[in-house]
């Protein structure tokens, strides 16, 4: 997938849940879910959003943006985080990457 | 009462910078500590987090995790799993916690320098929760490894390791006081935040944790994809720093991280290469070394760095061919010397498992087949003794990793090669281009002395091997698995009149300290060579050998005084073709 963003997340009892949430947030059609054992990436072509609100329906009436800390083991891409939402993508996502480097 | 939502107030206590009027700016942040260079001061009142944490949400999620990885911890502590782990599997752990308990305190540190002398209240707020993280890294890790000191002294080893002088050790420490100690904190944030921990430690930390999982080892794996949880959220740090430094300085950024990704490049080819590639069960394997770093740094890491407007390091062929190169050469190097680690590195060499290599790493077979080939015949002969160490290899002057990097030589053979420098009168030799410049840049900050340096100025006695694995804490019985045999008294230095030299002999996969006499002839040289390589790694051969000194071959009744060769200087020793 090119450009893909989006989080690593590590195994866990809320782990299917995160994943729907994710899937209400995003096309699901556009997302990728790659399950590696220990961690599951679920990525997305240039920016994936995560919202407290469909984490809310999932995990339940108290769950906050900032517990979805301890799920996520890693990233790709950039983060944003507010406390309704997670957002992860490139600036210059679609644009082509600068070749090369300096000698 | 409806908490206000964090965005309502967090102003008030992530800017918290104010102009000072009783003291200078500089008695508050030195530029030695700060590092602001050429960004203006005003410059860093931008710096915004991307990751957004308050103290009190902090403490919460923390104890939750916490209670988690105990909650495991707990649970497994009364079951059989641990004695039902394979020996390959726990050379991992206990490569990790040696190698990683004490870098973490070390880590601290850096995060303790930033939250203290970094130019923004909002970056200091973040290194305080990064310095609270580490802390918990580091007990994490030596209360993990504690509990399995009573079974297995060698886990002893994620206490013990930072305070000795292992040949490994040295290479961490010197690596990590470098990234995490040496700089100031705007190369520190470039460099620990943003290169090591966004870009690589995932490799150790998450892909580890598959391998983990798939040998049976819940409660590693649990540990360190809790550990990686933080750093996800501290090694955010980076990006808003390397921001701001590419608008003023970018070419500052880009030095900082071209350095940093190739000393980190090479330091996981070493912790993590051997460990997913060798130690961890075959049938555990989830993936190869190359293609975790083909995951998480080639595609996921430097897609980000080029968001930054960064471009790729100017040594990138060369990385990638490391890929296939680098960590099967540590990997035998480890075997080979294997008196002088404290873990117990499985050859991993089978026939199933060099099938899983070739396939994984086409070059196998061509590049280091062979000498295994060598390897297990003397072992099958029971010569066990010819599969061990009896001198140092040599180390490179600045990763203070063995020089044993092959590359393509102009007659078709992948031929280890040496990079010197000649700098104040001394010849320095590193593993590759890369390294020697790195340290041509960096060599005032830079006094780690290699072991091999150490020995040559007489600071290890007596030098021999027996002489060497004390100076390194390996004397002790049952501190490395390693047989015995290898405690020969042999001495490696020897006579005030003898030369030290940097050896390699024909296609061997790595360079040697050899100690020379001004009254040998070049057959003696060449005898003296060859004797670390042939019939260890590589078969002899019914041929003459040649000594070749700088570049040229010299006559087989010359003396070293007569050539000239000079102490540390190169002497290259192969057969003669017809």
């Amino acid at each position: 997938m090119k450009d893909a963003v989006g989080p690593v997340l590590r195994m866990c009892d809320d782990l299917e849940f995160v994943i729907r949430a994710i899937q209400e947030d995003n096309p699901p059609e556009s997302l990728e879910v790659v399950d590696h054992g220990a961690y599951v990436r679920v990525q997305r072509s240039g920016l994936l959003r995560l919202t407290r609100a469909s984490l809310q329906r999932h995990l339940g009436a108290d769950f906050e943006i900032s517990q979805l800390e301890s799920i996520i083991a890693a990233f790709s891409g950039r983060i944003r985080t507010s406390s309704d939402e997670v957002v992860w993508n490139l600036q210059t996502a679609g644009a082509s990457a600068p070749e090369g480097g300096t000698p | 009462m409806a908490l206000m939502k964090r965005e309502e107030w967090e102003h008030l206590v992530r800017e918290v910078d104010w102009t000072l009027s009783y003291v200078d700016q500089d008695a508050v942040f030195p530029e030695w500590q700060s590092g602001t260079g050429r960004v203006p001061l005003e410059a860093w009142r931008a710096w915004e987090e991307s990751y957004k944490i308050s103290y009190p949400q902090y403490v919460s999620v923390q104890r939750d995790k916490e209670a988690a990885a105990f909650a495991v911890k707990a649970a497994l502590q009364r079951s059989a799993v641990f004695d039902a782990l394979e020996e390959g599997w726990k050379s991992c752990a206990k490569l990790h916690f040696g190698f990683v308990s004490l870098a973490e305190y070390a880590a601290f540190l850096a995060e303790a320098r930033m939250a203290r002398f970094g130019l923004a209240g909002a970056w200091r707020n973040m290194a305080v929760l990064g310095a609270l993280d580490e802390i918990r890294h580091c007990q994490l890790s030596l209360f993990f490894a504690h509990e399995f000191v009573s079974k297995d002294p060698q886990y002893d080893w994620a206490q013990r390791a930072f305070h000795t002088n292992d040949w490994a050790v040295i290479a961490g420490r010197s690596f990590f006081d470098h990234m995490m100690a040496a700089g100031n904190v705007v190369d520190t944030a470039i460099q620990l935040p943003l290169v090591f921990e966004t870009g690589f430690t995932n490799l150790q930390f998450v892909g580890l944790a598959s391998d983990a999982l798939a040998s049976g080892d819940i409660n590693f794996a649990n540990m360190i994809s809790s550990i990686q949880t933080d750093e996800a959220r501290h090694a955010q740090q980076g990006g808003p720093t390397l921001e701001i430094l590419m608008r003023h300085d970018s070419a500052r950024a880009q030095w900082i991280v071209d350095k940093t990704f190739w000393l980190s490049a090479r330091m996981f080819a070493i912790l993590t290469g051997p460990a997913l590639d060798y130690y961890t069960p075959l049938a555990h394997r989830r993936q190869s070394y190359k293609e975790f770093m083909e995951e998480w740094v080639i595609t996921q890491f430097v897609r980000t760095l080029e968001d930054y407007g960064l471009s790729k390091p100017w040594y990138w062929d060369e990385f990638i061919e490391g890929l296939d190169l680098w960590h099967h050469a540590l990997h035998l190097g480890v075997w080979f010397w294997r008196p002088t680690v404290w873990w117990n590195p499985q050859a991993g060499a089978s026939e199933a498992e060099r099938k899983w290599l070739s396939k994984k790493y086409p070059k196998w077979e061509e590049l280091y087949g062979a000498l295994w080939e060598q390897i297990m015949g003397n072992i099958k002969n029971g010569d066990e003794r010819s599969t061990l160490p009896e001198t140092l290899p040599w180390l490179c002057n600045m990763c203070q990793l063995p020089q044993c990097s092959y590359a393509l030589s102009p007659d078709g053979n992948y031929r280890v090669q040496d990079f010197p420098l000649v700098y104040d009168n001394r010849t320095y030799h590193f593993c590759s281009k890369v390294c020697r410049q790195i340290w041509s840049e960096d060599r005032d900050m830079l006094h780690v002395r290699t072991l091999g340096e150490r020995l040559i100025a007489g600071e290890i006695q007596p030098a021999n091997f027996p002489g060497i694995l004390k100076y390194m804490g390996l004397d002790e019985p049952r501190a490395s698995g390693a047989p015995s045999e290898a405690s020969r008294g042999k001495p490696i230095v020897t006579g005030t009149n003898s030369i030290p030299i940097n050896s390699r002999f024909g296609t061997d996969f790595v360079t040697h300290l050899v100690m020379i006499a001004p009254e040998d002839t070049m057959a003696e040289v060449a005898k003296k060579v060859a004797h670390h390589s042939v019939g260890k790694r590589l078969a002899p051969e019914a041929r003459s050998m040649r000594v070749y000194y700088e570049g040229r071959p010299v006559a087989a009744d010359a003396t070293v005084t007569q050539v000239g060769i000079a102490p540390l200087q190169h002497v290259f020793v192969d057969y003669m073709r017809d």
